[in-house]
């Protein structure tokens, strides 16, 4: 099918001029779109981000209850790093994630909302993928805390433990090390085009 | 006739106009069915913002693309649906076979277009001159025209290769 753009142009405005004829939205209808009962409702809170966020959190007050447990040096160390962790990367996902309601749809112009929205998606994927990262210090931090806490055991002094968990915890971040960089990357290259296309 | 009554009767008006826009941006007619009960909702909510001494149609383009931008997140979120049943079956009806398929491949090669043209094609087919899509998109007039051409060229490279 081969088409110029005024041809496009006067197919758009048939299809105007159809759809101008077609009247669907009944009185009630838009009522109920106006309401935000019936709304389908974008929450800016993802699942998996909301859950982790629970999780994360209770494990820190968890943690910083029970810290006068961590008797060692390289206990507490863990045990900082680990309430850090838990505390500061789920705040700073959230934050990158609230980002995208400050768009004001009724006085932003279009090219505004894009900037916005750019920013904001590459600001959410550098915390996933510091998340990521960080994730493999804090999958070894957290065992002797958590072996401490829950157990009343120095997990750090079990050779053997450490004999099977630290490869089994570099090959899982190996293995998923390269699908994670070609999301990001892909994710980040898409955000970066779109703040380059909003600069002509 | 009261506030709400006005803004009933001018989004029934304009309802074309918002199909087309969700049709843009999403394939998926749910999501389109989403896009659509937001970007009312939106309307109605900067409905008191509005000032009558600017033109309906630029401030309705204006909250429309912007709530589509909003959706455009959508990759990272979960959406929670709550449509009414009155919503479930609102859906255009389809025009004839050859002008369908006519349309379908026109949304088709929009869709191929990134984000800022798709805005800017859109207010383009939709007739408005180029103060008002620099209006409505914040891009200069110079720009606008910039921009018009590329996306021509884009088709017709688009067009070439279907």
């Amino acid at each position: 099918m081969i088409m110029e753009l005024d041809e496009m142009k006067s197919l758009w405005e048939d299809m105007s001029e159809k759809l101008e004829r077609q009247k669907l939205l009944t009185d009630k209808v838009v009522l109920e779109m106006t309401q935000k009962k019936y709304r389908t409702k974008l929450n800016y809170i993802s699942i998996p981000e909301t859950v982790g966020t629970i999780i994360c959190f209770a494990g820190a007050a968890y943690a910083l209850v029970n810290f006068d447990k961590l008797d060692t040096w390289y206990l507490v160390l863990c045990g900082v790093i680990s309430v850090s962790f838990c505390v500061i990367l789920p705040i700073l996902s959230m934050r990158s994630i609230s980002r995208m309601k400050k768009i004001d749809v009724n006085h932003n112009s279009y090219r505004e909302s894009l900037k916005l929205y750019a920013k904001s998606k590459d600001a959410f994927v550098k915390v996933q993928k510091a998340g990521y990262y960080l994730g493999f210090i804090f999958s070894l931090a957290v065992l002797p805390v958590a072996g401490k806490l829950l157990r009343n055991k120095d997990l750090l002094l079990e050779a053997k433990l450490w004999i099977w968990y630290i490869p089994i915890a570099i090959a899982f971040h190996f293995l998923f090390s390269r699908w994670v960089f070609k999301h990001y990357t892909s994710a980040t290259k898409g955000a970066r085009s779109l703040l380059e296309e909003l600069q002509d | 006739m009261d506030k709400q009554q006005t803004f009933i009767k001018t989004i029934r008006e304009h309802e074309g106009i918002i199909y087309k826009i969700t049709r843009i941006y999403f394939e998926d007619e749910e999501d389109q069915k989403d896009l659509y009960q937001e970007i009312v909702f939106q309307l109605w909510k900067s409905y008191d913002s509005f000032n009558s001494k600017s033109k309906w149609s630029t401030w309705m383009y204006r909250v429309a693309l912007n709530t589509a931008i909003s959706f455009l997140k959508k990759d990272q979120t979960k959406l929670k649906r709550s449509s009414s049943e009155q919503l479930e079956n609102f859906k255009m009806e389809p025009f004839d076979p050859v002008m369908e398929e006519r349309i379908a491949w026109l949304y088709r090669n929009i869709q191929e277009l990134n984000v800022v043209e798709k805005g800017i094609i859109l207010l383009y087919l939709e007739g408005r001159n180029y103060e008002e899509i620099s209006n409505i998109t914040g891009f200069s007039t110079t720009n606008i025209g910039t921009r018009i051409s590329r996306i021509k060229q884009k088709l017709k490279n688009q067009i070439k290769t279907d």
